[in-house]
């Protein structure tokens, strides 16, 4: 530790140049550490036990083909399976299309059994399932919008030709902020409405036990092989996720960008850094004729590197967090994003690359310099 | 008097490894921006081109897009005979009722899947969409289960090539053409017999109504007509504006390219600055002695910022130059509002590179103005005592 200071000073040798290179870097892997917080949140599936043990089905041609409501009892009879909950988008939209929240008709009085890990209280969930035209939002849904207990909203019908009266008789909690911002309406209203067609988009189904998972996919889709309609069985992972390959090849596109970031820094940091080496052969030389020696030399010049990359990832990955985590992107993510994720492992990821980068730019300079010998380093002038 | 350019030149060719690098790091910088750029330029163009100006198209009120639409035969029948719909050779009028259906099929090569339009129409729609042209084998006999593939689609999607078989509604349809539709959004879709598709999917409806007015001109009253008609409960626009009104889909991909290119060019500008000052501090006595030569203050500040500007152009022109590969290469996303793929082309346009370019002369005016500025207020006995 009593080398820091003379690192530091060394460091503060060409202000402007260390503050530059150091803005660069933070720049640099700020970028990088939100394109991977994004990927890493768009994939993001509750990891919960609850939702492990939970399923989706669905028709087997697409989400837009519907299934006959019937189907339900017949999924309840397969061996393994605890509940099964009919869930149905309904995709209206609230005053304005900007306004974009996930709606389900479903039942009131299973569903918070499905999905255990919201919380409502047992007398909001009372009403909610006496009211046929009632509703409960999700926390976060329901401060975006100002909206109280006993509040009246309308949704006009864009899928369906039927517009909702709905009034909100519960607000919910959930873990993440995506989960609370739904809203959970009666599906007997909305089949009433649409005049008795009988048909729901999805069941969530719950397994006894995660063991038991294959077998019941395997069974129910089996059960409906050759009826009218065929069905589709997922966890409810794999359904969250099929949602972001329909975004495309953004892996690609993501790790791309990516790529090209890291190897931009990479050169810019390279070359700041061999320059910064190559103005203090002389003190290099000075130091060594003090009585320093080789590997005290080149750990110095390294520490030198590791410090500057260490603050580029300071400024760059702690405020990518800092800034992600204090900003609300429900507006701009179009209903996939309601906010960046920076996790410890990604922060772990950037140090991981910082320091990586201060080895592999300072490293080969570095070692010319402690390697030089006196009389050659002092004849450089 | 100005500084020669020659100076700038032989100046860069001088450090010639802190240029490169310095360059290097602008062009990357200006090939994601042109790359990102690209590929929200092809989704809009997608979408732009596909609308014929004489065309309208005709929807359920509040439904938004095809897919969420349904329109009565009854409708169709008064639509069909409002004055200023174009007629063709027959008499007959020029109007399409069509049904939309989507599947969800696994893409090529991977286990992703993504959902696919289907369109039912009649053979006499085929004229209301001039942008399709058959390629390959030919288009469905009326009352067979036959379908006809985008080239785009059967690229993308598994079990779509010609004479390919695949399973929807009551049973197996077969592949018997291959279209192409000049990049248009039709270009993502799987073609078909309305009446055979209606009957597979029980429905007595349409999905929307295609019609074709007299003059450009018309569309807009006839659109109007349509929509204050009460016993219709309609909504009908020209097919240009409905379709560029779905280029709001390639909106979070525009925001998310112009976010990672605003951000790396604030780094490159970093980047810049530093070679920048560093060729300020090496050129102390050169400075020093430009000004007892007579060169004054203001040339020397629009030397170095311009030695920065030729930099930073350098790197733009390569930047340029990696990212015309991508122009092109078909690729697909899911468009929200249909909520079905809309497969289209990284599209580098002229004008796309013209922006890198001054995309790539902001950095370096950005980067060269500091040090340039210190560079002019260098005092000169100062300059010229420093080491260098």
């Amino acid at each position: 530790m009593k080398y820091f200071h003379l690192v530091w000073k060394n460091a503060l040798r060409n202000k402007i140049r260390s503050v530059l290179t150091v803005l660069s870097l933070a720049i640099s892997l700020f970028l990088l550490t939100t394109i991977i917080a994004f990927w890493t949140t768009l994939n993001r599936t509750p990891e919960s036990l609850e939702a492990q043990l939970r399923l989706v089905v669905r028709h087997a041609v697409s989400l837009a083909n519907s299934l006959p409501i019937s189907y339900r009892s017949e999924i309840e009879k397969i061996p393994g399976v605890q509940q099964v909950v009919p869930l149905q988008w309904f995709g209206g939209v609230y005053i304005d299309e900007k306004n974009f929240f996930a709606q389900f008709a479903t039942e009131p009085d299973k569903v918070f059994e499905m999905y255990g890990e919201y919380q409502l209280s047992p007398d909001q969930l009372q009403s909610f399932i006496k009211d046929r035209t009632g509703c409960i939002v999700g926390k976060t849904l329901a401060d975006r919008f100002n909206w109280k207990v006993g509040d009246r909203i309308t949704l006009i019908g864009r899928i369906f030709p039927v517009d909702l009266e709905l009034t909100i008789r519960g607000i919910y909690t959930a873990p993440t902020k995506e989960e609370a911002s739904a809203l959970y309406f009666n599906w007997e209203y909305w089949n009433e409405a649409m005049g008795r067609p009988n048909v729901i988009g999805t069941f969530a189904v719950k397994a006894r036990r995660i063991e038991d998972i294959p077998q019941i996919i395997d069974t129910i889709d089996a059960r409906f092989q050759n009826s009218l309609a065929q069905t589709k069985t997922e966890t409810e992972k794999a359904f969250q996720l099929s949602f972001v390959s329909m975004l495309g090849n953004v892996k690609f596109l993501i790790a791309s960008v990516n790529a090209v970031v890291l190897f931009a820094i990479l050169l810019v940091v390279a070359n700041t850094m061999a320059i910064a080496m190559r103005e203090r052969t002389r003190e290099v030389a000075i130091l060594k004729t003090i009585g320093f020696r080789r590997k005290t030399l080149l750990a110095l010049l390294i520490a030198e590197a590791v410090l500057i990359c260490f603050l580029g990832w300071i400024f760059g990955c702690l405020g990518a967090w800092l800034l992600w985590s204090s900003i609300d992107l429900t507006g701009i993510g179009g209903g996939f994003l309601s906010s960046l994720i920076v996790t410890p492992s990604i922060l772990a990821l950037g140090l991981a690359v910082a320091l990586l980068l201060a080895l592999l730019s300072a490293g080969v300079p570095a070692w010319r310099a402690s390697q030089i010998t006196v009389a050659q380093a002092l004849r450089q002038l | 008097m100005a500084i020669p350019l020659k100076y700038n030149f032989r100046n860069l060719r001088a450090r010639s490894i802190t240029t490169l690098v310095t360059a290097l790091s602008i062009s990357l910088t200006v090939a994601v921006f042109v790359v990102l750029m690209a590929l929200s330029n092809g989704l809009k163009m997608a979408f732009v081109s596909t609308g014929h100006p004489e065309n309208l198209i005709v929807l359920r009120q509040n439904a938004g897009a095809e897919t969420n639409s349904t329109i009565s035969p009854e409708a169709f029948q008064v639509l069909k005979y409002l004055p200023g719909v174009a007629r063709n050779e027959q008499g007959e009028p020029l109007a399409s009722a069509e049904s939309i259906v989507l599947i969800n099929l696994p893409r090529v090569h991977t286990t992703e899947r993504s959902n696919v339009l289907i369109r039912g129409l009649s053979l006499t729609g085929l004229p209301l969409h001039p942008q399709v042209r058959l390629v390959e084998g030919r288009w469905f006999e009326p009352g067979l289960r036959e379908i006809v593939v985008s080239r785009q689609i059967s690229r993308r999607f598994q079990n779509t090539g010609l004479g390919d078989r695949l399973r929807f509604g009551k049973g197996e349809w077969k592949v018997v053409g291959v279209f192409e539709a000049a990049g248009t959004a039709y270009d993502s879709e799987i073609w078909c017999d309305g009446n055979q598709l209606r009957s597979d999917y029980n429905r007595p409806i349409y999905s929307s109504v295609y019609i074709r007015a007299e003059a450009p001109s018309l569309v807009e009253t006839l659109s109007h007509r349509i929509r204050e008609d009460q016993r219709l409960q309609l909504d009908a626009k020209g097919e240009v504006q409905y379709y560029s009104e779905q280029t709001q889909s390639g909106q979070i991909i525009q925001i998310y390219g112009m976010f990672i290119a605003i951000v790396m060019a604030v780094g490159s500008s970093f980047a810049a600055m530093n070679a920048m000052y560093g060729a300020v501090v090496n050129r102390s006595r050169e400075i020093g002695i430009l000004r007892v030569l007579g060169f004054s203050k203001g040339s020397i500040l629009f030397s170095f910022a311009l030695e920065s500007l030729i930099l930073a152009l350098l790197g733009g022109a390569v930047g340029c130059l990696l990212a015309l590969p991508v122009n092109g290469i078909s690729t697909g996303t899911t468009n929200w509002q249909t909520f079905s793929e809309v497969a289209f082309m990284f599209r580098v346009t002229p004008k796309l590179l013209l922006g890198g370019m001054i995309f790539s002369g902001l950095i370096g005016l950005l980067g060269g103005l500091f040090p340039a500025l210190r560079a002019a207020r260098q005092h000169i006995l100062d300059a010229l005592r420093a080491v260098g």
